[in-house]
C-alpha cells in the first residue's frame, strides 16, 4: 500500500502545482466554458447546437468559444467545434474531479466523521466509481436496516467474499447457513474474533468448508476499521466512525459492476496482508 | 440556463480557483499542521491563511483541534483526488507535444486519467544530428532486458530482428508479444519467423483489430511510441520512463489488451 504517491512532499505538489495552476483555472474558473466543454465530449456541434444543450445564451457560448479556441481547446471544422483530443483528457480528469465532489457531498454523513485510513490511495482515487451507490440508512422503524440488509445480500449468494471487522452474534448463523449449501466463502477477519466466531459454527462444516476449499478464512493482525461484503452481484461497505466505533446505522450498496470490482481491489488489497493458519482452525 | 446545468460545475468551481485553498488541501494531505508551520510553507500573512482555513471548515474540509488543522475524511479523500488531478495535468504537460501530436485513441481511458504515472517520463526526439535516436535508444534498453511485454502494431523487420535476437540471451526469461491478426499474418510469412517459431520463450498473442499503440515494458523502464493523428507510425518522438509507476501504467494497458485477447 506504500507507493511513492504518500511520500511525495506538499514541496513537489507545490511546484508541479505553478506549472499547471493557470491552465486549469482558466477552465474552472468559468462554468461556462466548462458546460460547452461538456457538450462537445460525445460530439461535435455548431454554435447553435451548443447554446440548445446548454441553454446558455447565444453571446456568452460565441465570446468563450473564441476564448477556448485560442487555447486550442477546441476547434472548427466546417461550422462544427470540435474538442481536441488533449483537452479532452484535461476535461475527463476535471469531469472525475467533479464527480468526486458530489461523491462526497451526496453521501456526506457516510463519509463524514468517519475512518477511512484503511483505504489505499488507489482506492481513493477511483471511489467514483460508487456514484451509483445507494446509501441505506437505518429508520426509527427500523434500526437494523443496513445489517439486514447486508445479512439478506449474503443470503441470495453462493460466493462471497468479506471482510469482518467485529464479530456480531448473526455472523456464525450466516456462515453456517452458506456452508451449508455448499457456498464459496472467503473472509478476512482481525485474529482477535478468530476464535471467537470459529467456536460458534458447527465442527464438522468448517471442516468440509476447508476440506473442499470452499471456506477460506484468513487473519490479520490489526484491526480492521471497515467492513466490506461482495458477492455476485452486490457489494456493500460500511465504515468506523472516529470515535472508533462501527457506524451500525449506514451502509453503502451498488450493483455496479465497476464498483463490485473497486471492492474487489479493495479486498484484495488487505487479502495481500493476511495470514491463513489451517492447522489452528482445524 | 436552466438551474440542474448552472449547477454542475459550482463546487469544481470553488475548490480549484483559490491558490490558497489548494495549497492548504494538498498541504495538510502531509499531516497536520498549526498556524506557524502553515505561515512558513505559504509565505502569507496568518489572516490570509486564517480565511482559507475557516473557509475549509466551513466545507466540514478541514478541523481544527489544539491549535493543529488537519484534514476531515472529505478532505482527505479531496486531497487525494486534487493532488491527483494536478498530477495528471502536469504529466500531460510535461510531454505535451508528444499527446497533443499523437492518436491516442487505443489508450484505455483508465490510463489517461492515471497519465501521473508518467510523471517522471522524458520524450526522446530525434534530432537532425541522429534522426533515429529513439530507435536507437530502445534498442539498447531492449539489450539490457530480461523480460519483455510488446504491445506491437507495426510489421518491421528491423525491430523483429531485434527482439528475435534477443532469444539468444541466456538470461532471457520471456518475450510476450500482443500484436493485432494483420500484423501477424505478416510476421509468420517473414523468414525471421521459422528461426524462432519453436522457442517456447516468446508468445504472441493477436487481437482482432488493428492497433495504433507500441509499448514496451520490462523490469526496468517502459516506452512509449504512437502513430501520428494522419495515420502514420511515428518513431521520431519516444516516451520513456524508467520508474516503477510508469512501468506500472504500461503493464495496466498490457492487462488491458491481453482480456480484450480472451473475448
Amino acid at each position: 500500500m506504500n507507493s511513492s504517491w504518500d511520500n511525495m512532499t506538499y514541496k513537489e505538489t507545490y511546484n508541479n502545482l505553478e506549472q499547471v495552476e493557470n491552465e486549469i483555472k482558466f477552465l474552472a474558473k468559468s462554468e461556462i466554458r466548462l458546460q460547452i466543454l461538456n457538450s462537445l465530449i460525445d460530439s461535435p456541434k455548431s454554435i447553435k447546437e451548443i447554446v440548445n444543450k446548454t441553454k446558455l445564451t447565444y453571446s456568452s457560448v460565441s465570446s468563450n468559444i473564441n476564448k477556448l479556441a485560442k487555447k486550442d481547446h477546441i476547434y472548427k471544422v466546417k461550422s462544427k467545434y470540435h474538442i481536441s483530443h488533449i483537452s479532452n483528457v484535461y476535461f475527463k480528469n476535471l469531469l472525475d474531479f467533479n464527480k468526486l465532489i458530489k461523491i462526497i457531498k451526496n453521501y456526506e454523513k457516510f463519509w463524514n466523521k468517519h475512518q477511512i485510513n484503511n483505504f489505499s490511495s488507489e482506492s481513493l482515487q477511483s471511489i467514483t466509481v460508487l456514484n451509483n451507490a445507494e446509501l441505506i440508512e437505518s429508520t426509527p422503524i427500523d434500526i437494523y436496516r443496513p445489517h439486514n440488509y447486508m445479512k439478506n445480500l449474503i443470503k441470495d449468494s453462493n460466493e462471497i467474499k468479506a471482510i469482518f471487522p467485529y464479530l456480531h452474534p448473526d455472523y456464525p448463523q450466516m456462515l453456517e447457513y452458506l456452508l451449508e449449501k455448499n457456498a464459496k466463502i472467503e473472509i478476512i477477519i482481525p485474529k482477535s474474533i478468530e476464535s471467537p466466531l470459529l467456536e460458534n459454527i458447527n465442527r464438522k462444516l468448517i471442516k468440509k468448508g476447508i476440506k473442499n476449499k470452499n471456506l477460506k478464512i484468513k487473519t490479520i493482525k490489526e484491526d480492521l476499521n471497515l467492513s466490506l461484503m461482495i458477492s455476485n452481484n452486490k457489494m456493500s461497505l460500511g465504515l468506523f466512525k472516529s470515535d472508533k466505533t462501527y457506524d451500525q446505522n449506514r451502509l453503502l450498496i451498488s450493483n455496479d459492476k465497476k464498483a463490485i470490482k473497486w471492492a474487489l481491489d479493495l479486498f484484495n488489497n488487505f487479502n495481500n496482508n493476511t495470514t491463513t493458519n489451517k492447522k489452528e482452525i482445524l | 440556463m436552466n438551474d440542474n446545468n448552472k449547477k454542475e460545475f459550482k463546487e469544481i468551481k470553488y475548490l480549484l480557483t483559490s491558490t490558497m485553498r489548494t495549497k492548504l488541501i494538498i498541504t495538510l494531505n502531509e499531516k497536520e499542521k498549526n498556524l506557524e508551520i502553515l505561515r512558513n510553507e505559504l509565505n502569507k500573512p496568518s489572516a490570509t491563511i486564517l480565511h482559507g482555513l475557516k473557509e475549509l471548515e466551513n466545507l466540514n474540509l478541514v478541523k481544527k483541534s489544539n491549535k493543529y488543522y488537519y484534514l476531515s475524511s472529505n478532505g482527505y479523500m479531496l486531497a487525494i483526488n486534487m493532488i491527483k488531478l494536478i498530477e495528471n495535468w502536469y504529466s500531460i504537460d510535461k510531454n505535451v507535444d508528444f499527446w497533443k501530436n499523437h492518436s491516442i485513441d487505443d489508450l484505455p481511458e483508465k490510463s489517461l486519467k492515471n497519465l501521473y504515472l508518467l510523471k517522471n517520463s522524458e520524450c526522446i526526439i530525434a534530432d537532425t544530428n541522429d534522426l533515429s535516436k529513439p530507435l536507437k535508444i530502445y534498442f539498447k534498453l531492449l539489450e539490457r532486458s530480461d523480460n519483455l511485454k510488446i504491445i506491437l502494431p507495426i510489421f518491421s523487420e528491423i525491430h523483429l530482428n531485434k527482439i528475435f535476437n534477443l532469444l539468444d540471451k541466456e538470461n532471457l526469461e520471456k518475450i510476450q508479444i500482443l500484436t493485432s491478426e494483420n500484423i501477424f499474418k505478416s510476421i509468420k510469412k517473414s523468414e525471421l519467423f521459422e528461426k524462432i517459431e519453436k522457442n517456447k520463450k516468446i508468445k504472441f498473442t493477436t487481437i482482432k483489430k488493428d492497433l495504433n499503440l507500441f509499448i514496451t515494458c520490462s523490469n526496468d523502464f517502459i516506452t512509449i511510441t504512437l502513430f501520428l493523428k494522419d495515420g502514420y507510425y511515428d518513431d521520431s518522438q519516444m516516451i520513456l520512463d524508467k520508474t516503477e509507476e510508469g512501468i506500472k501504467w504500461g503493464l495496466e494497458i498490457f492487462r488491458e489488451y491481453e482480456k480484450k485477447c480472451e473475448k
